[in-house]
């Protein structure tokens, strides 16, 4: 019998893919930043919203976080990418990917940002009325500071899950990491060197982005104080 | 509409074996899970180093891609896995390191001076941890260890991408017959809801009443 043959790890194709792995890990980040921009624009909207608003316009956020929380990533992707057309809404791969990225991630920043706005103690929102401050002068000034504050640390954990989470849209054809590893192991069969060179740089962007949060809420920190 | 009802018993069948795939790395990724959990905080400090590196990396990388590496990846160095055990394997060990992260959140919540207490009664560390610790930390493992579980049933999703039978899978096979994406999907979103959301109402109630001491 002959023995079994040994793996010989190919540099080679490390060396080869890792200037387009560069790219897409350039793209993920794009993508992650513009959709975390977004989402947290409309989480915080959403949040004020639920202050604000009426039991109608509480009972609709409400509902929209729910149930954007508790379907998967891959199947909201898959409706608007798939499932939009029919209704007569054709998107690109890019515009249906952001768009499915920045509705599940602001549901889950409404209820961050929500929760720091409740977290913001009561006598904030007396102190500012009774400095004449107009209701929606506290909330701009006073309350809505306070509350980003608060919701720092568990908005950076949901940017990094963002950025995990990109890679999702490579299934509908946006191109980043993910896809590029794909499309990279699909040719030249190096499956194991590239999706572990692809590993890597997911861990090296990852465990940047949380030292880089973990120093600005430090920061944050020590200027409140 | 009318494509939807006679889909549905092939999506239900499709959503049993999201409930299957799900129960097994529930019990393969939260034991492996507790285990290593547990070692990062016994005073063993290479192997809690080693762990905590471990579980950093896993936490670091998207699970799509643990799954494509799995699947696709150790095929290359001889490993060639069916697509189930793939699926459950990469999906545990998702589940492994963020149940590890868990078990050592609650551990260390709880005040040092409860382990002081515990070591001049005369308790051995184990019995510290088994006795004293644990008991308390369990209660605040609780909630987050149920939010994970609605996530994972969310991420065997991705189980699809590599051509395991599960609800996304069931949901891609009727849409070819049909080409109904949009109620498919719809209807899957619905079933994956039904699964969710009493896991994400149980957490929230967990966490009322265990969460805060």
């Amino acid at each position: 019998m002959t023995p079994a043959p040994v793996y010989t790890f190919e540099w080679a194709a490390v060396w080869r893919g890792l200037p387009y792995l560069l790219q897409g890990a350039g793209l993920t980040i794009v993508i992650s930043a513009v959709a975390m921009a977004l989402a947290a624009a409309l989480g915080l909207a959403l949040a004020v919203a639920t202050q604000t608003g009426g039991r109608i316009v509480r009972s609709a956020v409400d509902a929209y976080v729910e149930l954007f929380r508790n379907t998967p990533l891959l199947i909201q992707i898959f409706i608007v990418y798939f499932g939009l057309p029919q209704l007569g809404v054709r998107l690109s791969p890019f515009l249906s990917g952001l768009s499915a990225l920045v509705l599940y991630a602001a549901a889950y920043n409404a209820e961050i940002f929500r929760a720091g706005l409740e977290a913001v103690p009561r006598g904030q929102h007396e102190a500012a009325q009774s400095c004449g401050l107009s209701p929606a002068q506290a909330l701009r000034f006073v309350i809505v500071p306070q509350a980003l504050r608060i919701a720092f640390p568990a908005l950076g954990n949901n940017l990094v899950s963002l950025v995990k989470n990109s890679s999702l849209v490579s299934t509908i054809g946006m191109v980043e990491l993910m896809f590029v590893a794909n499309d990279i192991s699909f040719n030249n069969f190096r499956t194991f060197e590239i999706y572990g060179t692809t590993a890597v740089l997911y861990v090296m962007l990852v465990l940047a982005l949380t030292r880089v949060l973990h120093a600005a809420e430090m920061r944050m920190a020590r200027v409140a104080s | 509409m009318s494509v939807l009802w006679p889909s549905l018993p092939y999506l239900l069948r499709g959503a049993a074996s999201t409930v299957v795939l799900a129960l097994a790395v529930l019990v393969v990724g939260s034991a492996l899970g507790l285990a290593l959990g547990l070692l990062r905080v016994v005073p063993w400090r290479v192997a809690a180093g080693a762990v905590g590196w471990a579980v950093e990396v896993v936490r670091a990388v998207p699970l799509l891609l643990l799954l494509f590496f799995v699947f696709f990846g150790l095929p290359a160095l001889g490993v060639r896995i069916p697509t189930f055990p793939a699926a459950v394997l990469a999906m545990s060990l998702w589940m492994a390191a963020n149940t590890a992260e868990v078990v050592r959140g609650g551990v260390q919540s709880i005040p040092r001076g409860q382990y002081e207490a515990a070591r001049s009664l005369g308790l051995g560390w184990l019995r510290t941890l088994r006795f004293v610790i644990l008991p308390q930390a369990m209660r605040r493992m609780l909630p987050p260890f149920v939010g994970l579980c609605t996530i994972l049933v969310k991420d065997t999703s991705l189980a699809a991408i590599i051509g395991v039978f599960e609800l996304t899978r069931a949901a891609q096979e009727t849409i070819e017959r049909t080409l109904r994406s949009f109620e498919i999907y719809g209807a899957a979103a619905v079933i994956y809801f039904a699964l969710c959301f009493p896991l994400t109402r149980l957490a929230a109630r967990l966490e009322l009443r265990l969460g805060r001491p």
